[in-house]
């Protein structure tokens, strides 16, 4: 077999990997939480039907779900700066340029999830039977008590499995950012691998880490989707 | 006393309500009676708003409001004197039965959690239904679930309540104990406006029956005289129908 892999060199890697899963944490961790919220925002302003900003809405969408997220990336990363440079500079003196690659990305990711959580959302606020509404509206409750009191906590809970693959598969996209030049688990085995000419157990050790997160992450969503069931098996 | 004047619905080119008037007094349990698509359900609809008039005038409490015109306040101010009961139920499906019953008690009208949760016992206990009070909507049966819609329908104390086929959903064998549940109401003195397709629980609850078919009220009267004397041609053939199909049942 020759030595492509070694049990030792594994060891020593994943010492020198496992620091820089904080990396793609720090990106899901934005993504999710600016992501989310423009994605509620989206949802609703998409549930109004308001002309204009539906179509508007309906062409960014399209964009999110029709191309490749490493082409979004890149469009960010290459495209934001050239359109907005001069305009962030001017506003707050900052050179977009200089920025941290991992800027970019993140707002990418921001994008493409106001896009696909933003129609999990809709779908799940849609899957609200209209007779919940009329019951709430039938006793006398005002339209806001409503959306909060009844139909959200009932979307909640179709949205939250959904909800959970999405961000696992924030968390598996994250590994797309060392094209870009973000220094996470990818581009510190890829260096590793280089410098030493000993690739595999670098990205073995990654494969587990993204393994054993996802594992994680998806038990975690098994019992929050189990606390919104309603008395539902 | 409620009065309802020349309301009007169009859905679409679809002429639903052909100017439909009809009066209640305080305390009267009135049934509509029809052929689906006759409109019963609609104007039940247009009377607490959830669905809007093309015109027509609701004399309630004094005051007289414009169905199409209605606005937030006077719409509200109708809602939290009424309760709808619904033909799928609508219960919460996020609440339990005991938190359906609080939530309008809590919400709308402001009353203390001990006291909502006071009043909502008492209720489900008058229903039969005080060992469920922890159960989610999902838990319970379709007769349970709609015992618990008339539970909460009464807990608000409203001055009238409007049922829309409260049993069309249900089971045949449940059919029976969500009826007696609500001749209870009846029994209360509350004004009642039920729209129903059972004959003889029609005829047993109702102080007066009101047949509509193609929008319009065609005969109204005592149940006895609608039922066994009707004048009209359009009612003999409905109550015909009707009848012949609760033999199929026997």
């Amino acid at each position: 077999m020759g030595d492509y892999f070694s049990f030792d060199r594994f060891l020593v890697r994943i010492g020198q990997i496992t620091p820089y899963v904080l990396v793609n944490f720090k990106m899901v961790f934005w993504a999710m939480l600016i992501g989310t919220i423009c994605a509620i925002a989206v949802a609703i302003l998409r549930l109004k039907k308001i002309p204009v900003i539906e179509q508007i809405l309906i062409v960014f969408i399209s964009y999110m779900r029709g191309t490749p997220l490493l082409v979004q990336m890149c469009v960010a990363y290459y495209g934001i700066p050239i359109v907005f440079g001069n305009l962030i500079y001017n506003a707050f003196g900052i050179n977009l340029n200089r920025l941290d690659a991992i800027v970019f990305v993140i707002i990418a990711f921001i994008l493409n999830e106001a896009a696909f959580l933003g129609e999990i959302f809709r779908g799940a606020i849609l899957s609200v039977p209209t007779v919940q509404t009329e019951a709430g509206l039938s006793i006398g409750m005002t339209r806001l008590q409503i959306l909060f009191r009844i139909v959200l906590p009932q979307a909640i809970n179709v949205a939250i499995p959904q909800y959970g693959v999405d961000l696992i598969g924030v968390f598996h996209n994250t590994a797309l950012a060392f094209t870009l030049g973000v220094l996470d688990m990818m581009s510190r085995a890829r260096t590793l691998g280089v410098s030493t000419g000993h690739t595999l157990e670098g990205f073995v050790v990654v494969a587990i880490i993204y393994i054993i997160i996802s594992l994680i992450l998806k038990a975690l969503f098994y019992l929050l989707e189990k606390k919104f069931q309603y008395g539902r098996r | 006393m409620i009065e309802l004047k020349n309301v009007k619905k169009k859905f679409g080119n679809n002429e639903v309500l052909h100017d439909v008037s009809l009066s209640v007094n305080d305390g009267e349990v009135v049934v509509l009676l029809g052929p689906s698509g006759s409109g019963k359900t609609t104007f039940l609809r247009c009377i607490n708003f959830l669905e809007r008039a093309d015109a027509g005038i609701l004399k309630f409490d004094e005051e007289e409001i414009d169905l199409k015109r209605a606005k937030k306040k006077q719409i509200l101010d109708i809602r939290r004197n009424s309760a709808f009961v619904f033909q799928n139920y609508g219960l919460f499906n996020n609440k339990t039965a005991l938190q359906n019953i609080m939530e309008g008690l809590v919400v709308v009208q402001k009353r203390s959690k001990e006291e909502a949760r006071k009043i909502a016992l008492d209720s489900l206990e008058w229903v039969g239904l005080k060992d469920k009070a922890d159960y989610y909507p999902s838990q319970l049966s379709g007769g349970q679930q709609q015992r618990v819609g008339i539970a909460r329908a009464v807990a608000l104390n409203p001055k009238f309540i409007l049922f829309d086929e409260p049993t069309s959903a249900l089971d045949p064998e449940l059919v029976g104990e969500t009826l007696s549940v609500i001749k209870k109401v009846a029994k209360k003195g509350i004004t009642m406006i039920i729209v129903t397709h059972e004959m003889s629980f029609a005829q047993e609850v109702a102080d007066r029956v009101i047949f509509m078919d193609g929008g319009v009220v065609v005969e109204e009267g005592a149940p006895d005289e609608v039922f066994y004397k009707p004048k009209e041609e359009r009612t003999k053939k409905f109550l015909a129908r009707i009848l012949q199909k609760d033999m199929y049942y026997i």
